[in-house]
C-alpha cells in the first residue's frame, strides 16, 4: 500500500533566497509519486502541525540562515534527530520550522517520517531574485528531493539513513 | 555613594519583529525605561500615492501577516467613506465575520503560545506542553479555526485577497460557513476553559491609571465602526483623529510614538475596548468575566491574558451568531464609483484602534496615505509601565527584573514589525 507522503515549500517567494522552498516545490509538480500532496506555506509555521496530520511521510523544503556556504543542500531526519537548537531556519516569526517541529514533536504530533531540506541561503532582501549560489544549487535540490519522495512514498526515512 | 545601573535586554523574545529594552536605574529609582525598536522603516504610506483604490486592500494586507484584516478594513472603510458608499447587511455581518477569524487566530496564538509561559514559569510554549499538552493542542485549535474564517472568507490564510471596497470579490454560500460553525462551537467551549485557566495564573500586584481608548459602537462590541472615544471625556468622530492625537519622532525608535496632544500617553487594546464596550457584551460572557474576578474595567495590564481570552469568547459567540443568521447577498459587492476626496477609516484591530487616513483623485488614485497602528500608539504605555514595573523590584537581582519587564511587554502583545514599527532589555545600573 503506498504510503501518503505531503512536500511541502516554505518560505516567502519575494525576500530573496528565502524562495528557494517554494521554488523547489514548484518544480516539483508532477514528478512526485501518485497521489502525493504539494503545497507551499509562507508566513506562520505553527500551521504545519495541521498541515501534515493525516499524512505518514512529510518532506519540508526550506531556506536555512546563511553559514558560509551559500546553496549547501542539507537534508535533515526530523523524526529521528532533534533538530539542533542553533540550527536558523529564515523566519522573522515566533514560531520557525524548528519550533514547529519541537512543538510537534512534545505533542506527539509529528508524522512517522519527517525529512527537511534546507539549501543555504546568501541574501534575503525583499524583491530580491535568488542569489547565483542559491539558484545554481535548484536543479540538484529539485532531483534530490524528488528522489527523496519516491523513496519515502514506498518506505520510511530510515531506508535512506 | 550614587548609584547606577543598566539593565538591557538586547533581543525579546515571543513577540513579532524585533525590538529591545534599556532600563536606567540611579539611587535606587528607574529614571528612563526605553523600548527601542530597530525594525526597518517600511515606507507603505510612500509607495501607496499613485495606486489606484481597488488595490489598496491587497498592498496593505501585506503590513501583518497576523492582522492583514484590521489593515484592509480601516483601508476599505476608508475608501467608501470618501466615495460615499454604505455597506450594509450580510456584507457588513461577513466583515464582521472575517475580523472575529482574525482576533481569534491572533488572540489563541497570543494569549495560549506566547504569553501563558510568563505566567506559569516555562521559556516558552514548547516546554509547556510538556506538562500542558491539552492546552497547548486547544490553542491550536483556536488558532486553526482562526485561520479557517479567513481562509474561507478571505480566500487564503495569510494576506487574504478576497476583500474589496464594497464587499467582497466573492461571498461564501451557507455550506461554505456551515464546517466553521461545528469548529466555532468547540472553539467557544475551549475559549471559554481558556478564560477559567488565565483566571488563576499568580498576577503581580500592578495597576496603571490608563487614558482607555477605543471605538464605541450604539450597540455591538466594535470590530469596524463607532465613534472615537475613552475613559476621560473624548468623544470624537474618527475623521476628527489628527485634531486629538499627534505622533512624534523619538531617538530611541523606528516608530512613531503617539500621545493625545491634550494629556499624553494613551492606552489601546483589549483592555480599553473591555473598559468602554463593558455593556456591549452579552451577559453570558459580562457573567463569566466577573467569574474570572474581572470588573466591568480592568487596570491590571497582566490581567489583559484573561480580557483577551474574554474576547476570544466573544468572537466566537459572535461568529456563531453571524453564521447562524446568514442569508446569502445577491451579490459579493456593492457599486463603488471613485470621487475626489478624503476618507478615514478606524476599526478595532487584535492589538487596537487601526487609522486610516486616505486622499484620492477623482479617479480613485491615491494622493496620499497615513496609517496608525495599534502598537506605536502603545509604545508610550509600555515604557510607562516598565518603568512602574522596574521600580517596584528595583532591588532585586537584574534577571528578575528583566523576566519581569519581557513580560510587561508582552501583557501588549506588541506587533513590532507592524509597528514600524521590535525587541532587545538592557538595565543600566551604576
Amino acid at each position: 500500500m503506498t504510503r501518503r507522503l505531503l512536500v511541502v515549500g516554505l518560505g516567502n517567494p519575494d525576500r530573496g533566497d528565502d524562495a528557494v522552498g517554494a521554488m523547489i516545490a514548484r518544480s516539483l509538480a508532477g514528478r512526485l509519486p501518485a497521489g502525493a500532496a504539494l503545497r507551499e506555506r509562507a508566513g506562520d509555521m505553527l500551521s504545519l502541525i495541521d498541515d501534515w496530520h493525516g499524512y505518514d511521510a512529510v518532506i519540508c523544503i526550506d531556506a536555512a540562515a546563511p553559514a558560509g556556504e551559500p546553496g549547501r543542500i542539507h537534508r535533515l531526519d526530523a523524526a529521528r534527530d532533534a533538530l539542533a537548537p542553533d540550527l536558523a531556519f529564515a523566519s522573522s516569526h515566533a514560531y520557525g520550522l524548528a519550533e514547529a517541529v519541537a512543538l510537534a514533536r512534545q505533542l506527539g504530533l509529528l508524522p512517522r517520517d519527517l525529512v527537511i531540506y534546507a539549501v543555504e541561503g546568501l541574501g534575503f532582501e525583499a524583491g530580491a531574485p535568488l542569489s547565483a549560489p542559491v539558484a545554481a544549487s535548484l536543479r540538484v535540490a529539485s532531483e534530490r528531493v524528488a528522489a527523496e519522495a519516491q523513496r519515502l512514498a514506498r518506505h520510511g526515512a530510515a531506508a535512506q539513513a | 555613594m550614587a548609584t547606577r545601573k543598566t539593565i538591557r535586554v538586547d533581543y525579546l523574545a515571543r513577540v513579532e519583529g524585533e525590538g529591545a529594552l534599556d532600563l536606567h536605574i540611579a539611587d535606587g529609582k528607574v529614571t528612563e525605561a526605553r523600548l527601542n525598536i530597530f525594525e526597518p522603516p517600511r515606507f507603505f504610506e510612500g509607495f501607496l500615492p499613485g495606486r489606484s483604490y481597488t488595490e489598496l486592500p491587497d498592498i496593505v494586507a501585506r503590513i501583518c501577516g497576523i492582522c492583514p484584516i484590521a489593515y484592509q478594513m480601516g483601508a476599505v472603510h476608508a475608501v467608501e467613506n470618501a466615495f460615499g458608499v454604505t455597506v450594509g447587511g450580510q456584507l457588513r455581518a461577513l466583515r464582521r465575520l472575517i475580523y472575529c477569524g482574525e482576533w481569534i487566530e491572533s488572540h489563541a496564538l497570543h494569549v495560549v503560545m506566547l504569553h501563558a509561559p510568563d505566567f506559569l514559569g516555562y521559556p516558552d510554549a514548547i516546554r509547556m506542553a510538556a506538562e500542558h499538552g491539552e492546552v497547548v493542542k486547544n490553542g491550536l485549535f483556536l488558532k486553526k479555526t482562526g485561520n479557517e474564517i479567513l481562509r474561507i472568507l478571505g480566500g487564503r490564510e495569510i494576506h487574504p485577497v478576497n476583500v474589496r471596497a464594497g464587499g467582497f470579490y466573492h461571498a461564501p454560500t451557507r455550506a461554505d460557513l456551515a464546517p466553521l460553525a461545528e469548529m466555532l462551537k468547540r472553539s467557544r467551549d475551549i475559549a471559554v476553559d481558556v478564560v477559567r485557566w488565565t483566571a488563576g495564573f499568580p498576577f503581580p500586584d500592578f495597576t496603571q491609571d490608563y487614558e482607555f481608548v477605543a471605538l464605541r459602537h450604539p450597540d455591538e462590541y466594535p470590530f469596524n465602526e463607532g465613534r472615537l472615544v475613552s475613559s476621560r471625556g473624548l468623544d470624537i468622530d474618527i475623521a476628527e483623529y489628527e485634531n486629538e492625537f499627534e505622533e512624534r519622532h523619538v531617538a530611541h525608535s523606528t516608530a512613531l510614538h503617539s500621545v493625545l496632544k491634550k494629556r499624553g500617553a494613551y492606552l489601546v487594546g483589549p483592555l480599553a475596548r473591555y473598559a468602554l464596550n463593558f455593556d456591549r457584551l452579552p451577559a453570558s460572557i459580562q457573567a463569566l468575566a466577573r467569574e474570572a474576578g474581572l470588573g466591568p474595567v480592568c487596570a491590571d495590564p497582566f490581567r489583559s491574558i484573561t480580557v483577551r481570552g474574554i474576547e476570544l469568547v466573544y468572537a466566537c459567540e459572535e461568529a456563531l451568531r453571524i453564521i447562524a443568521d446568514y442569508d446569502p447577498p445577491s451579490g459579493g459587492s456593492v457599486a463603488v464609483e471613485p470621487r475626489a476626496g478624503t476618507g478615514y477609516g478606524c476599526t478595532e484591530a487584535p492589538r487596537g484602534i487601526c487609522w486610516h487616513r486616505y486622499d484620492f483623485e477623482a479617479d480613485g488614485v491615491i494622493r496620499a496615505a497615513r496609517i496608525v497602528p495599534p502598537t506605536s500608539q502603545n509604545q508610550p504605555s509600555i515604557e510607562a509601565d516598565l518603568k512602574g514595573v522596574a521600580q517596584a523590584l528595583v532591588d532585586a537581582p537584574d534577571d528578575v527584573i528583566r523576566g519581569r519587564c519581557e513580560q510587561a511587554i508582552r501583557n501588549y502583545d506588541p506587533c513590532i514589525s507592524c509597528s514600524t514599527h521590535f525587541l532587545k532589555l538592557r538595565v543600566h545600573r551604576a
